[in-house]
């Protein structure tokens, strides 16, 4: 029985957490007492110090001077006052109106506003609320497929979760011990070309189906000239303005070679400042250059997009830290919500409870994970995970295959914050030692989770577009017409091609790393070590083996790109980059 | 059994009142956070103090508002399997869960890190950044937070107790709010009324 112990307490530990998991206990006592208990057995069996526990308070101070995690309450908060400041609303009605009497058009609003509140908002629950009590009843009124109209909302709101400043790529930058601008710069185009697929599944349905999503009537759309004409040739020369001044400014300022990421976010704010001017002055002069449509898409489009320039334009700029970064956007949004009047006192201290219990929960599975980690670590379980992956047929390709695949499936009773503590820190240290680059792995392993939010039947974005999508026939108030409900499994029907993209995003990723591996060229970021002197190193607990990170590093491992073993992008592995150490 | 059902109010009532005065430290560290950026890029003066005040701040918030957010049943579970059980038997595993995995954890870690903030305390201990702050008071936070979660362990569990002697209402129901979600919903719903013509 002991020598069946010592040989399988790895394999027996992770066995019994998540028997333990399962039986729905808080995910963060389940892992911190599934620690303590294999630390007991242990200690009794000689396989670890005595002394282990009494690394646990230093655990728990690791997470907080961690200054990573300081963005999980920023980008959080920012992201709850921004619900709630009508950005979204007004972004939805305007871009809606926009699009509406194109075939398809709503759908493609819906994944537009989508992936721009993504860029601000990052906040996959209010997204998919407000899309599916605003453009939601719309698309059904005007007979839009209601597994469409539902997948459409739902998947558009998960793009929250990929596209920059996601809390999903701060705890992986986190986990996996990279700087969380890195992976900013590095999920920026894998994000648009998401977008693009989604775009790009629409038009295609419109094309073989075009009854599934019709165009709007003309007369749906409210904005008109008082000439009753549409007032799209005025916006359609606004935006060319914007594109030339954008363009423009891209040649006087940029050499080739500029970073991307960087180049994107300030030509698109010195094009949209230019647009902004122009409707500002047109509106105080009364000039009636523009439309009222050109005028009134500028005007919504500005606060989200200063915003994205608040908050990625600084972290990519170097300006920032992207935890100041989240600061900042989080000032910005209150500003921002104060100026619309829309900010109160009770909204306030909602949106700093919610932070506070999101952030405590969050917080706590880490430590609980620190706390499983000691005994598991201390045990070799990461040389059992190891050993298990390491030894997979096929090499690099066959590694993240087999792990795609296993966090696919995964996903569909994991959310992704369970996914990214447990899982994420086990597969890491793998990857890297076979060379793989962790910012692209983590960008790939996020795209993946994402289906965490869209697989039937528990992904949340489904949950809560169920929670407001009409379940009982009810009344068109515009039409008098009595509607069908949206019924469950149309909700679930809709979600399974977007999921689809999803794999597919997944392979494109791993075919074409350089989406990802442009990350590094950019602009160097702010190095936090280097805006202060660098906390005291975190006693290593007396079980936890040698540091296998910084060896890896060192060994030159083939990467998929030529250029990875230049640059500063390899953080030293400092005290709290391995946290699973 | 009423009086253990008034300590478990008691200890409710403080660890509501303590969740919910720390909210306001987030707002603190995003202005301290979003200041410190803005003077640093301005004026290029830097200061170690701020930058540790901030995470002091975060850490009082998670710390101390974690007995608050497993009050309020936010602590997030795997309910796959668990959602299908009978109330009762999710109960149980409640109670089995806060004597086995709860208390011991948050007693030990209370205890362990105990001597850590006495000796920072005696010492004077301040961080080795220079310009850096004294260290006790966040190591204080350590043995606070987690006394006050076993704290609210304790009350989870008279609570629990009761309803499985039939004694007290359902504890999953307690206090039951609605969501930021739900608040949300609400909002956007209201608007629209509004707006309909």
């Amino acid at each position: 029985m002991t020598a069946f112990l010592l040989a399988n307490i790895a394999p027996l530990m992770f066995g019994t957490l998540v028997l333990t998991l399962l039986l729905g206990y808080p995910v963060a006592f389940s892992l911190a007492a599934v620690g303590l208990g294999f630390g007991l057995l242990g200690i009794e069996l000689g396989l670890l110090s005595p002394a282990l526990f009494q690394a646990l308070p230093e655990r728990v101070w690791g997470v907080m001077s961690n200054e990573t995690l300081l963005a999980i309450p920023f980008f959080t908060f920012m992201g709850l006052v921004l619900e709630r400041s009508g950005m979204a609303e007004d972004l939805l009605d305007t871009i809606g109106q926009l699009f509406g009497p194109v075939r398809g058009g709503l759908a493609f609003a819906v994944i537009l506003v989508g992936a721009l509140l993504a860029a601000t908002t990052g906040v996959v629950a209010a997204s998919v609320i407000s899309m599916g009590l605003i453009s939601l009843p719309i698309m059904l009124r005007y007979g839009y497929d209601r597994r469409l109209a539902s997948g459409v909302i739902a998947a558009s709101g998960t793009l929250a979760q990929i596209i920059p400043p996601s809390l999903v790529l701060i705890i992986m930058a986190d986990q996996l011990g990279r700087s969380v601008g890195d992976l900013y710069a590095g999920a920026f185009i894998p994000g648009l070309v998401l977008t693009g697929l989604y775009l790009g599944f629409v038009g295609l349905v419109t094309l073989i189906r075009p009854d599934r999503a019709p165009a709007l009537p003309l007369a749906a759309r409210g904005i008109r000239e008082p000439d009753g004409g549409s007032g799209i040739p005025s916006l359609l020369a606004l935006l060319g303005l914007a594109v030339a001044t954008a363009l423009a400014f891209e040649w006087l300022y940029y050499e080739a070679g500029a970073p991307l990421d960087a180049k994107i976010v300030v030509t698109t704010a010195a094009g949209m400042g230019l647009a902004f001017a122009l409707a500002v002055v047109n509106r105080l002069l009364g000039l009636r250059l523009l439309s009222r449509i050109a005028e009134q898409v500028t005007f919504v489009l500005i606060p989200p997009l200063a915003l994205v320039f608040l908050v990625l334009g600084t972290i990519f700029l170097g300006v920032a830290t992207p935890t100041e970064g989240g600061a900042m956007g989080a000032t910005g949004a209150l500003i921002m919500a104060l100026a619309r009047r829309r900010l109160s006192l009770p909204l306030l201290r909602q949106a700093m409870e919610s932070t506070a219990k999101l952030s405590a929960f969050v917080l706590f599975i880490l430590i609980g994970a620190r706390v499983f980690s000691l005994t598991f670590y201390g045990v070799n379980g990461h040389l059992w995970v190891e050993h298990l992956l390491a030894g997979l047929p096929g090499g690099e390709l066959g590694f993240l295959i087999v792990v795609n695949l296993l966090v696919f499936l995964l996903a569909f009773f994991l959310d992704f914050f369970e996914l990214a503590f447990i899982i994420v820190p086990l597969l890491g240290p793998v990857a890297d030692k076979l060379g793989i680059d962790l910012v692209w792995f983590g960008i790939l392993l996020a795209i993946n989770m994402q289906t965490s939010f869209m697989h039937p039947p528990f992904g949340f974005a489904l949950f809560y577009l169920r929670s407001v999508a009409p379940a009982r026939a009810y009344l068109d108030k515009l039409t008098g017409r009595t509607m069908e409900p949206v019924t469950t499994g149309q909700i679930y029907w809709g979600a399974i091609p977007f999921v689809g993209i999803q794999v597919l995003m997944v392979a494109l990723v791993i075919a074409f790393p350089q989406m990802v591996m442009v990350y590094q060229g950019t602009a160097p970021t702010v190095d936090p070590s280097q805006v202060e002197i660098s906390l005291p190193p975190v006693q290593a607990p007396a079980a936890a083996p040698a540091d296998d990170l910084g060896a890896a590093f060192g060994a030159g491992a083939p990467s998929a790109d030529p250029k990875a073993g230049e640059g500063s992008k390899d953080q030293p592995p400092g005290d709290l980059t391995d946290l699973f150490k | 059994m009423q009086a253990l059902l008034r300590s478990a109010r008691f200890i409710d009532g403080i660890n509501t009142a303590i969740g919910r005065s720390v909210v306001w430290l987030i707002l603190a560290a995003t202005l301290i956070s979003a200041g410190n950026a803005l003077i640093r890029y301005t004026l290029d003066i830097s200061s170690n103090a701020w930058l540790e005040l901030q995470w002091y701040l975060f850490s009082a918030v998670f710390l101390l508002a974690a007995p608050y957010t497993l009050l309020k049943n936010e602590m997030v579970r795997i309910d796959v399997v668990a959602g299908h059980l009978s109330r009762r038997t999710q109960v149980w595993i409640d109670v089995v869960g806060t004597l086995l995995f709860l208390l011991p954890m948050a007693l030990l870690i209370a205890v362990l890190s105990w001597p850590g903030f006495v000796q920072a305390l005696e010492r004077q201990e301040v961080s080795s950044n220079a310009g850096g702050l004294m260290v006790w008071p966040a190591r204080a936070l350590i043995p606070l937070g987690f006394a006050l979660l076993a704290l609210q362990g304790v009350s989870e569990l008279i609570k629990r107790v009761a309803f499985l002697a039939g004694r007290g209402p359902d504890p999953g129901a307690q206090g039951r709010e609605k969501t930021a979600e739900e608040l949300l919903a609400q909002d956007i719903a209201r608007g629209r009324e509004d707006a309909a013509p």
